[in-house]
């Protein structure tokens, strides 16, 4: 039964993902039909001529739509990724990408090349100071957690709020001295969206996420060891601690590329592993490639609510994706204290 | 001669915030040995097993297999030592085959799956625990015996040819404790080397073929079970009044553990009996810390057994003859010099009438009668007789009353 359900799920999911990115593209204001839609694909792969569609359609499917989709599927799939094999690593079900500091690093970067009047100069400054701030961020969390060459993994989780806090609050003070346009630009940042992505965006985080999302999947035999407990896993040769530290590396740079396009997009990286762990169990050889799809799967959906829901104005897919996980965190929280957890 | 020796360790200490956990510990483990390390909870038992096997990293010196342990990587040293933790809280629901497999990782390479190969073994591995049934079952929906078989086929599946086992009986039913000794005993018996870590002494002595005993980090005694557990060892280590004897029904070594029991009361008292009706009278005079003497028993009374157990003095003559003049003088210089004597619900015959006669020596006497002293008379009514005039000078108590006549 398990044998099966792996050999299929996989690919499943991948039909899946396809059509909700077809589906996804040919919904708008403009609405383009799917075979349209198909030929526009398949003609830029070279594999067709170039007809059975507009001009404008091809604009606006090529130049508009597809990136955008695509960078769904990109960061979704970091996001989802990143938070399962956290969630293995700390064995904390809470356990979710914001939790190595990245958001808030990616947020003081964001607001420092606003501030500076660089985003508004280069298309390139926004992600790139956002990226650094992540990494740095997550660099200082990670060295404050280091003990004795390991990481302590409670030291880590309580330096990640803490940093978090402190970065939060140089953000806030860098905000309350610049311009009104300014503010608005980061708020309109902080909530997450793929409003302005271009292909260009794409281009750009596209190696990062693919490589990161690749390697953390290749760590799901040792986390499912890692989840025994450290001891445990040490003993049947996992060596836990040079694991844990090529994770975090991986796992910030993928979240890093993921966020410095799009801003901090919550609970993707929270609630996808969950469902897949309830739908598939704790094997990480399942999870992680199933968590990674189905993040594509959720936040292309996602951002497709949050481009026709109030059309024509359009939200931010960070408050989608937050109006879904906020409920769901609720329910897993009492859940967890029906069952006598310790939340 | 070194290829038989599977760890040397030398000069062993390890220490958290400059409290020394463990102090220099020496050992030479060979192969095919089945070791118990014994001790007091916090003497350093499950330290030492995890300096061994490097998850803790101690000074010293530690040889596994002719290896320094600093010159193997993690997944080396799972090859050649496996370790079953104790209280293992697995809370993902993995099937009991997956957390077998999960003993093979150090010999599959990152990028590969479980083999054919792989398979194989974990489900020999389960065959051998008796778990192959429950292959498909989460391992978080199986009982705690179960469990634990399971997690030692894990063990097993790892191949290694040394085991730790770091107190495997904790938390089971007294049904389920000695199944992981039985197969260690069986392993060592086919060339596996095992250092458990033992917190039942009477598992440790029925077992393992060495034991070591550590106390606040050192070891203080090791070598063959009966060298180890020793009455003085084990008050030593334990900081109480520890017996050993070997139980007669089941030939092994047993223990008898008690607290110190602080008093001033050390009034000698002087216990008549035989034919097992002394035993428990002794023990309790013993735990009240009397100075406690006894006799006459005659040669393979389960009473003269209890005496040397307890190590009081006691006064013996041959059985199935009349107790010899010398033993008669002994018992009486006994009696006299005790504040009180008690007399056991014994029963009398020939060989032991001089036993209620040297009662009447006794300043103080209680007699214990639990049954009809009649009934216990096989001397047709002599011993009655005697038994009587005792009576009259003495409190007559029952074994359930006889703490309060004390």
């Amino acid at each position: 039964m398990k044998r099966f359900k792996r050999s299929w799920i996989i690919p499943l999911m991948l039909m899946i993902l396809a059509v909700v990115i077809v589906v996804a593209a040919s919904i708008g204001t403009v609405y383009v039909p799917i075979q349209s839609i198909i030929r526009i694909i398949l003609n830029k792969l070279g594999l067709v001529n170039n007809s059975g569609f507009e001009p404008y359609q091809m604009a606006i499917i090529y130049s508009v739509r597809l990136p955008r989709v695509l960078a769904a599927v990109l960061i979704g799939s970091a996001l989802a990724t990143t938070g399962a094999v956290l969630q293995g690593m700390f064995r904390n079900p809470m356990a979710d990408p914001g939790i190595i500091g990245v958001s808030s690093g990616a947020g003081l970067g964001a607001v420092t090349a606003i501030a500076l009047g660089l985003s508004a100069s280069s298309i390139f400054y926004l992600p790139l100071f956002a990226s650094v701030g992540a990494l740095l961020a997550a660099l200082i969390i990670f060295v404050l957690s280091l003990r004795g060459g390991k990481v302590a993994v409670f030291t880590l989780i309580l330096s990640g709020i803490a940093v978090s806090t402190f970065l939060g609050a140089i953000t806030s003070m860098i905000l309350s001295f610049t311009s009104k346009d300014n503010v608005h630009e980061f708020l309109f940042w902080s909530m997450g969206n793929l409003y302005s992505i271009r292909w260009e965006s794409v281009q750009l985080v596209f190696i990062p996420i693919i490589i990161g999302v690749v390697i953390l999947i290749t760590f799901a035999r040792d986390l499912n060891v890692m989840l025994l407990g450290e001891e445990e896993a040490q003993s049947v040769g996992v060596n836990s601690s040079k694991i844990r530290m090529l994770i975090l590396i991986v796992a910030s740079i993928t979240t890093a590329a993921a966020v410095c396009i799009s801003g901090p997009i919550s609970f993707v990286g929270l609630i996808v592993p969950h469902i897949m762990r309830i739908i598939l169990g704790p094997d990480h050889r399942l999870l992680l490639p199933a968590s990674a799809v189905a993040g594509a799967i959720f936040l292309v959906i996602c951002d497709l609510i949050a481009r026709i829901a109030f059309a024509p104005i359009e939200i931010n897919v960070g408050i989608i994706t937050s109006l879904v996980g906020a409920p769901y965190f609720l329910y897993l929280l009492i859940r967890s204290r029906r069952a006598g957890g310790v939340f | 001669m070194t290829d038989n020796i599977a760890i040397e360790i030398s000069g062993l200490s390890f220490s958290i915030n400059r409290t020394d956990i463990i102090k220099d510990i020496n050992l030479t483990v060979e192969k095919g040995e089945f070791i118990g390390v014994i001790g007091p909870n916090g003497s350093g038992k499950t330290t030492l097993l995890k300096c061994i096997n490097g998850i803790l990293k101690p000074s010293g010196h530690i040889t596994i297999n002719q290896h320094n342990r600093k010159d193997l990587s993690t997944k080396k040293m799972a090859r050649e030592i496996s370790f079953m933790h104790q209280n293992t809280t697995i809370t993902f629901p993995f099937s009991t085959l997956d957390v077998v497999l999960m003993g093979r990782y150090p010999y599959i390479r990152k990028f590969a799956n479980e083999g054919k190969k792989d398979y194989k073994i974990a489900e020999k591995c389960m065959e051998y625990t008796d778990t192959l049934s429950l292959k498909n079952k989460p391992i978080t929906q199986i009982s705690g015996g179960e469990k634990q078989r399971v997690l030692f086929a894990k063990v097993l599946a790892q191949e290694a040819n040394i085991l730790m086992l770091d107190e495997p009986t904790a938390n089971l039913d007294i049904t389920h404790q000695e199944q992981i000794f039985k197969y260690a005993r069986e392993l060592c018996d086919g060339g596996k080397t095992v250092i458990a870590a033992v917190h039942d002494l009477k598992i440790a002595a029925r077992y393992c073929s060495k034991l070591v005993l550590l106390n606040e980090g050192k070891i203080i005694a090791k070598g063959q079970p009966n060298e180890v557990l020793t009455s003085d060892n084990l008050s030593r280590a334990y900081g109480v009044n520890a017996l050993v004897y070997k139980n007669r029904i089941t030939g092994l070594l047993d223990f008898y553990l008690h607290g110190y029991e602080k008093t001033d009361k050390k009034e000698h008292i002087h216990v008549i009996g035989g034919g097992g009706s002394s035993s428990g009278v002794i023990r309790q005079l013993f735990e009240n810390g009397f100075l406690v003497t006894a006799g006459v028993f005659a040669h393979g009374d389960s009473d003269l057994e209890s005496a040397k157990v307890f190590g009081i003095e006691y006064t013996e003559s041959d059985p199935f003859t009349d107790i010899s003049d010398e033993a008669m003088n002994k018992n009486i210089g006994m009696i006299e010099s005790s504040y009180l004597t008690i007399l056991c619900n014994m029963p009398f015959g020939w060989q032991n009438m001089k036993n209620l006669e040297a009662a009447k020596h006794a300043d103080k006497l209680v007699i214990i009668e639990d049954d009809d002293y009649k009934k216990r008379d096989f001397t047709d009514g002599k011993a009655t007789k005697l038994y009587n005039e005792l009576r009259k000078n003495a409190v007559i108590v029952t074994s359930a009353t006889l703490h309060e006549a004390i």
